[in-house]
């Protein structure tokens, strides 16, 4: 299929950006990785008037460390955070994520910005700034904005984004050593959608979790934290017993919506492998440290 | 009907200046404006891996790519790809395990692979499968792709061992 | 994809049922909704926006009614073509039952398929986006019958009668989709009884004085 006629511009400043959704609305639409957006033009699942291309606003590249906080700016490609020593030092969650990404050719060219912007159920990006409780920056015409994790995910597809609003980047805390992250899906192929994944990243006094994140992608609309099992571990050795506890936490507090192929009952089921899988993973590098 | 845009882009090493409708993507661009057939059309929504082109040094799916997205780059195809001779042993390998049969695949196979070789000159035949699984084949059944792949591996690692002793 | 679900709302069940049949409620409810039109008093045709993601998709669709019980049930089958995105139909059942307080139950299942490019790309998506659709027109019909509940309290003698007050067969006979001759009509039939009853008592008093 080839795409609807549509015009494109590539503005060199944030301020055409913002003056074109202005106008436009949306019938205008971002064009960055377009690994979302030019499929669904090839299928002609949307008919826009004019894509923005984005990619020319250098202000929206670059990974650094900024105070406490490592920002990623919004054209950074999923290529760039899985290769980046310094993701890979400070946010080894996005480190472990980024592999699981489709496949190689399209995480050279889809980008962290966009991967927040849609939101997708089953995608990784949101599941792991769910996990950090990362910040996402949002700017529009009236300028920039920062919204939690927690209140940026709302709904399926539903971010809160406003329109005329493009994200810029979003940051996450940095990785102390006391820290632990822990990251895997499953897929029926590896590269497809995600059936259910899972984000860890907790905290350590020893081998005792301080404070454990569990954010799990393609449970729910948005990714879905388990407060109710994370307050069970919170304090406890993650040893066997204490890991059954929290499955059987798991298997009431998780209520999966079902999808064409899986039903609720199975991705609860496959959301308590992962949580085993990564739990015994976590409780295994600690005990390996020396004390 | 959109404006035409005009697009200056480097493919196979040749300067190329075309006026271009936005909307067309990258695969429709170099096939039908260039006569680059190498590069096929599976699915168009970027599934299938047989549009894998190279832009400025990385593989991209040419089907998720717009023609006007590729200004100032440089843009490579399987035919620049042979004819430059960076994956010579590659294509010999496919050729002595038998990893093509119809040849659909194969082109998007082959820029996969290079990728690979640049990247992870010491992957694992399971990192092999995991990097090349965004390739789809109807014909082989991959073993032998993966086997060609593995040993282009081998032998460059063994080569790199020479040079070091 | 099947849904079902279960809300209450606090509207008598004449005022929920008029305003599910109004095609103005309808297209400020139905989330994208850009027009309602009545073809007869079973058929309706809209045309939808449809905007779950990336996908901006127009479908144009045709509602019909069936198996109508006035103010209690009906089944709706819907048919939709969303041109190159492709088709999505199938049908729904909707039932009022009275709650204390004037207030109403509304009880919908859903059964949907979606063809053509649309289930072929978002059919790991259809359930929680029919759950999103029904959640947002769920809201949207809550807001609508709420600036109108006062009002409509004060006349809704019928719906207060106990019940559901008709067997469907009765219904059905009264004709289906009939709104204000089976209100009047059953007004009439309580009034007579009650005057009947009046009369009895009396006569029989009479008797033994």
């Amino acid at each position: 299929m080839k795409s609807p006629p549509f015009d494109y511009c590539k503005p060199a400043a944030l301020g055409e950006v913002f003056a074109l959704l202005g106008e436009l609305g949306d019938d205008a639409r971002i064009l960055a990785g377009g690994q979302t957006l030019m499929a669904t033009l090839n299928m002609r699942l949307s008919e826009p008037s004019i894509l923005i291309d984005i990619t020319g606003l250098s202000e929206l590249r670059g990974i650094r460390v900024q105070g406490d906080r490592l920002y990623i700016g919004a054209l950074a490609t999923h290529t760039d955070i899985e290769q980046s020593p310094l993701v890979a030092q400070h946010a080894p969650l996005l480190a472990q994520a980024a592999p699981h990404i489709a496949h190689r050719a399209i995480r050279n060219a889809g980008t962290w910005g966009g991967s927040i912007a849609y939101g997708d159920p089953a995608a990784e990006w949101p599941c792991c700034l769910s996990a950090l409780e990362g910040t996402i920056h949002l700017q529009g015409r009236a300028g920039v904005r920062r919204v939690s994790a927690t209140d940026f995910f709302q709904d399926l597809y539903t971010t809160a984004l406003e329109p005329g609003e493009i994200v810029v980047g979003a940051d996450v805390p940095l990785a102390t050593a006391a820290d632990w992250a822990g990251f895997d899906e499953l897929a029926r192929r590896h590269g497809d959608y995600a059936v259910a994944g899972l984000g860890i990243s907790a905290r350590f006094q020893g081998t005792v979790a301080h404070r454990v994140h569990l954010s799990f992608l393609g449970i729910g609309p948005i990714p879905l934290r388990a407060r109710r099992t994370e307050a069970l571990l919170a304090g406890k050795t993650l040893d066997t017993a204490s890991i059954e506890i929290a499955v059987a936490s798991l298997k009431s507090e998780l209520d999966p919506l079902p999808d064409l192929t899986h039903t609720a009952d199975t991705k609860r089921h496959l959301a308590t492998v992962l949580a085993r899988r990564l739990l015994q993973a976590a409780h295994a590098s600690r005990a390996a440290m020396p004390a | 009907m959109a404006p035409l845009h005009t697009l200056q882009v480097e493919v196979n090493g040749q300067d190329q200046v075309l006026s271009v409708q936005p909307r067309q993507h990258l695969v429709d661009f170099l096939r039908n404006e260039l006569g680059l057939k190498g590069s096929h059309l599976g699915c168009e929504h970027g599934v299938c891996g047989a549009c894998t082109v190279e832009v400025d040094g990385r593989i991209v799916r040419g089907c998720l790519t717009l023609a006007i997205q590729t200004q100032g780059c440089k843009v490579r195809t399987i035919e620049g790809l042979s004819n430059d001779g960076d994956v010579r042993d590659l294509q010999e390998s496919f050729i002595r395990n038998n990893a093509l049969q119809c040849g659909f695949c194969t082109p998007g196979m082959v820029m996969a692979a290079k990728e690979l070789l640049e990247r992870k000159p010491d992957a694992t035949r399971e990192e092999v499968r995991e990097w090349m699984s965004g390739n789809y084949c109807r014909c082989t059944g991959y073993h032998a792709i993966v086997d060609a792949i593995c040993e282009t591996l081998a032998e460059r690692a063994a080569k790199s061992q020479k040079v070091k002793a | 994809m099947d849904l079902t679900g279960e809300i209450t709302l606090d509207a008598p069940r004449r005022q929920v049922w008029d305003a599910l049949n109004d095609p103005g409620v309808l297209a400020a409810c139905i989330p994208g909704c850009e027009s309602v039109e009545v073809v007869s008093p079973t058929e309706k045709t809209a045309r939808v926006m449809i905007k779950v993601g990336p996908v901006r998709a127009r479908f144009s669709g045709r509602i019909l009614l069936s198996d109508i019980v006035d103010a209690e049930s009906c089944s709706m089958s819907f048919d939709g073509s969303g041109g190159a995105a492709g088709m999505a139909r199938g049908k729904s059942e909707v039932q009022l039952f009275d709650e204390a307080d004037q207030r109403t139950r509304l009880r919908y299942t859903v059964q949907a398929s979606v063809a053509g490019k649309l289930g072929q790309v978002g059919g790991r998506m259809i359930d929680a986006a029919a759950k999103q659709m029904a959640d947002q027109f769920f809201a949207a019909f809550r807001a609508q019958l709420a600036p109108d509940a006062g009002e409509v309290k004060a006349s809704s003698v019928v719906a207060d009668l106990p019940g559901p007050a008709l067997t469907s067969d009765q219904s059905r006979s009264r004709g289906a989709g009939t709104t204000h001759a089976s209100e009047h009509g059953l007004r009439m039939k309580w009034f007579t009884l009650g005057a009947l009853s009046c009369a009895i008592v009396i006569w029989l008093g009479s008797r033994f004085y």
